[in-house]
């Protein structure tokens, strides 16, 4: 008896052949293969935080693994599960990653036990990123909330390392208390690069905090703000940024030259589980860097 | 064993059974593919059904059956002093089961039904956290041993665990089953909390909510299906206080 | 698109030829409900007599052989401190016989999302392109509205599809392994004798009841977005998932991973989940994006008739109703859209 039917094999397809090409999405690929990275530093930033540098392991997607400031990947521990993490460190850096992860569920407090060596998995980059090259030769507002620190260290690298594409730029970031400050070790190598402005404050004070206390919106106030001249990057909890860019409105900010960066639990990071939609857009394609303008037309996004 | 390094907690696990058939401690004792690995991680220190060695240092105690008896009040207020972790084991210890039932009799007429003229000491009954606080709950009638594993990596790890929040329904859709409802059994399938796998309406027996209620339930829009569908209140209430579940939500 | 005739008779062999090679998944009847109405599911089946292709509707789609509700989609072994990641995609061709046009033009909307769009998912395509598929027209059902939404005709999206002309099929042939096929046993060229009750055949298939007014939906849906239509319909709303699990085409997931009691392997394991489940949008540190009931509900309909229509120019839903079916509470496409035409004209 002859075969009716042939079987079909997905993966002869040449799509699948080729190597694969680090953020294209539009060909068929073994979309689900996770990237065998190693943990090579671990740095403690708080109680509840910490940072991780992640190698990809085989040299060739090494050198092939690139991404912007924005973009997220998918972080796997096999066995336990897999998150999506924005990537915290520079773009030009080509040897690691840096992802800051805070304790959380199951994955994340496995990986707060993980040590130096522990191998684990990495999709992507995934997603839209801050379109840093559209602010060039203008003013930079770089404003973060809490945990929000993290992603927008990516574009801050961006900033740092192409100072002279920026004019003038102010970096603002704001937490609860003096324990929760994120990447406080950098915040001394920051201000003093000349012509960067950074300022920190807190919510609620302690007796070793000599800053200022109060919202993150009444740093603004000491910041010369000049409108049709100015970028800005928002990246933390809802009502933060929504406070934020509500001011940054009033002071006459177009909404569409505002940046924020949204948090959604997905679960592909490839537009398919719907996990992260937000009406009939998703977080993990068509973000998670959205304008403003169009976070405002989002309804449930805030 | 070993995971990215990271050893395991091995905990010292004990396991007790108070008013209860010991049918779930008969399950953790279960699944031969995979015993092996669970007596692994874990080091047993007391548990009736496989060893008659027994201690007093344990890491986690797994509570199963409801309380019943003045000394099991007792024993369980000293088995929460000892343990760090107290894990209620099955529909008995998590709402007092089918024990609970009894609660809606009288109680000496309930103890001469049962135990004629020579009666025992007994109390209404009560669930494990009616007495003491319940760090787990792993429900069902009796517990599913996956589940079991599942929550005891969680805890040889020390890694939180969440439970499933949606109902039976779902898990029995997955499994391309006839709803009960149209089979013309009364079920409790929409309410009832899902993890199980819905082994029993697939089977063709509708769902009887061991597994007590799933997270946020419509009870007030299920009671309108149920009526709708010819359920009288009796039989609504009668299959709610079957497991100890519901209590209170009619 | 050549078109052909095959007796009943030989249109057997050809299924019997088939089930010698090949698994075949066909509607059978399982059972009635309550009411006395037959019970029908696409299952495999071993001989003719098992399927029933006058079937009114399956209570599930035929979703499931493409978007299985639970999927395995990688294994990893560990040794030691390092591990290896094992993705196999499937390989065996099986036949799907007996799908109407609701369930293919299902099919042809998740190809939208699954092969066309950015991300392809080669797990979709490797089972779609192992799928032979045999469509047949049928009467309209009751409580379907697929006409409203476009699709009770189907073009393509099929190998082959019959239209019942008594002691005949007229078959459509859209493949050319539908052509080989079929060329095993004795098929007819059309005669316009045939051409002519084919046409007649499809004029008596146009649905009977009364469907739902769809025009404009999607704007509707956005000036609606806050009214009361929702509380009311999301106050029956179990948020039990099953509408979701027997639509032919919602196709939202979750990821989970488990590992072996003795953490020597571990399994990545999709399954299909639904928007209408408490969790859905729940986010790490326990914020719920749509803790409601009615808002989960509301975001079924908005991305089935306006979500998707934005991206694809066609809503999601292939009006079959079997979510309209399935639900306990009653709730359905077809009265949840007319509370809305109705609201909006108020």
């Amino acid at each position: 008896m002859t075969t009716l039917l042939h079987p079909y094999d997905v993966t002869q397809e040449s799509d699948m052949q080729s190597p694969l090409d680090f953020n294209r999405r539009s060909r068929l690929k073994h979309v689900d293969r996770t990237f065998k990275a190693e943990i090579i530093n671990i740095i403690s930033l708080t109680e509840m935080e910490k940072l991780f540098q992640v190698r990809i392991m085989d040299d060739y997607y090494r050198s092939k693994f690139s991404y912007l400031p924005g973009q997220f990947v998918m972080l796997e521990l096999p066995g336990f599960g897999e998150i999506p993490i924005s990537i915290s460190s520079s773009s030009s850096n080509k040897g690691f990653i840096e992802l800051c992860i805070r304790k959380m569920g199951s994955v994340t407090t496995m990986l707060h036990k993980a040590r130096r060596g522990a191998k684990v998995g990495i999709r992507g980059p995934f997603g839209t990123h801050f379109p840093m090259e559209k602010m060039h030769g203008h003013n930079v507002l770089l404003i973060a909330g809490g945990l929000g620190l993290a992603p927008l260290r990516a574009p801050i690298f961006n900033v740092i390392e192409n100072r002279s594409n920026f004019n003038q730029v102010d970096i603002l970031y704001g937490t609860k208390s003096p324990k929760n400050m994120l990447f406080n070790y950098q915040y001394e190598e920051w201000n003093r690069i000349a012509d960067i402005n950074l300022q920190v404050i807190v919510e609620h004070g302690a007796d070793s905090w000599t800053g200022p206390v109060g919202m993150i919106t009444s740093l603004l106030d000491d910041v010369t703000i000049l409108p049709d001249d100015t970028f800005a990057i928002i990246c933390g909890p809802p009502i933060m940024f929504k406070f934020v860019c509500e001011r940054l409105t009033d002071d006459g900010i177009p909404m569409h030259r505002m940046f924020v960066s949204l948090e959604r639990r997905m679960h592909c990071g490839m537009g398919k589980c719907c996990r992260c939609n937000i009406g009939s857009t998703y977080t993990c394609i068509d973000g998670p860097v959205f304008d403003y303008w169009t976070v405002m037309n989002l309804k449930e996004a805030i | 064993m070993k995971y990215l390094g990271i050893d395991p907690i091995k905990p010292k696990i004990a396991v007790f059974d108070f008013t209860s058939c010991e049918g779930c401690e008969l399950q953790l004792a279960n699944k031969e593919d995979t015993l092996a690995g669970f007596l692994n991680a874990v080091e047993i220190v007391t548990f009736r059904e496989i060893s008659s060695a027994a201690s007093d240092d344990y890491d986690i105690a797994f509570i199963e059956g409801a309380i019943s008896r003045s000394d099991e009040i007792t024993r369980l207020m000293d088995i929460r002093k000892k343990a760090k972790v107290l894990v209620a084991l099955g529909s008995c210890a998590c709402f007092g089961g089918v024990n609970r039932m009894k609660n809606a009799y009288d109680l000496n007429q309930a103890n001469r039904e049962v135990y004629g003229k020579i009666a025992k000491e007994t109390l209404p009954v009560r669930s494990v956290k009616e007495i003491v606080p319940v760090d787990l709950e792993i429900h069902g009638c009796p517990v599913s041993k996956a589940e079991v594993e599942r929550i005891v990596q969680h805890l040889v790890w020390d890694i939180p665990y969440t439970q499933p929040v949606y109902p039976v329904c779902f898990e029995c859709k997955q499994r391309y089953a006839t709803c009960s409802f149209d089979l013309g059994q009364l079920c409790l399938g929409p309410i009832t909390r899902g993890g199980c796998g819905a082994p029993c309406p697939v089977g063709g027996l509708s769902c009887w909510g061991c597994r007590g209620p799933s997270e946020d339930p419509n009870y007030e829009e299920f009671f309108r299906i149920a009526n709708e569908y010819g359920y009288g209140d009796d039989e609504i209430e009668e299959r709610l206080n079957f497991f100890g579940g519901f209590e209170g939500v009619r | 698109m050549l078109h052909k005739t095959i007796n009943k008779s030989e249109f057997r062999k050809l299924v019997d030829l088939l089930m010698e090679n090949e698994e075949v998944i066909a509607p059978k009847q399982i059972g009635s409900d309550i009411k006395g109405k037959a019970i029908h599911q696409y299952l495999p089946v071993s001989t003719f007599d098992e399927i029933d292709l006058d079937y009114e509707i399956t209570q599930y789609s035929a979703k499931t052989y493409f978007l299985p509700y639970c999927e395995n989609l990688s294994t990893c072994t560990f040794d030691d401190d390092d591990w290896t990641q094992n993705i196999s995609y499937r390989l065996q061709p099986r036949i799907l016989l007996g799908l109407h046009a609701c369930d293919i033009n299902a099919l042809l909307k998740l190809d939208k999302v699954m092969t066309r769009d950015s991300f392809p998912s080669p797990y979709y395509v490797s089972r779609r392109k192992n799928t032979f598929i045999v469509g047949i027209d049928h009467e309209p059902c009751e409580g379907g509205f697929c006409q409203a939404v476009g699709a009770d005709v189907v073009t393509h999206g099929f190998d082959l599809f019959l239209t019942d002309l008594g002691d005949r099929y007229f078959v459509a042939i859209n493949s050319d392994r539908g052509f080989n096929v079929l060329s095993r046993v004795r098929i007819k060229n059309i005669t316009q004798a045939d051409t002519k009750a084919y046409l007649e055949a499809r004029q008596a298939l146009a649905p009977v009841f009364e469907t739902p007014y769809m025009h404009n939906l999607p704007n509707l849906l956005d000036i609606e977005f806050e009214s009361p239509v929702w509380e009311k319909w999301g106050a029956k709303c179990l948020s039990c998932g099953s509408c979701a699990m027997v639509c032919p085409t919602c196709y939202c997931y979750g990821v989970g991973e488990r590992i072996s009691m003795d953490c020597s392997s571990s399994y990545k394991e999709k399954q299909l989940y639904s928007c209408n489940l408490l969790d859905f949008a729940s986010v790490s540190g326990g914020h719920n994006f749509r803790a409601k009931k009615e808002t989960r509900l509301k975001y079924r309909y908005y991305h089935q008739h306006r979500g998707f229509s934005e991206t694809y120019e066609e809503p999601l839903c292939v009006g079959c109703n079997r979510c309209g079916r399935v639900c306990l509470a009653g709730i359905n496409p077809p009265e949840i859209i007319k509370d809305l035409q109705l609201e909006g004209i108020r």
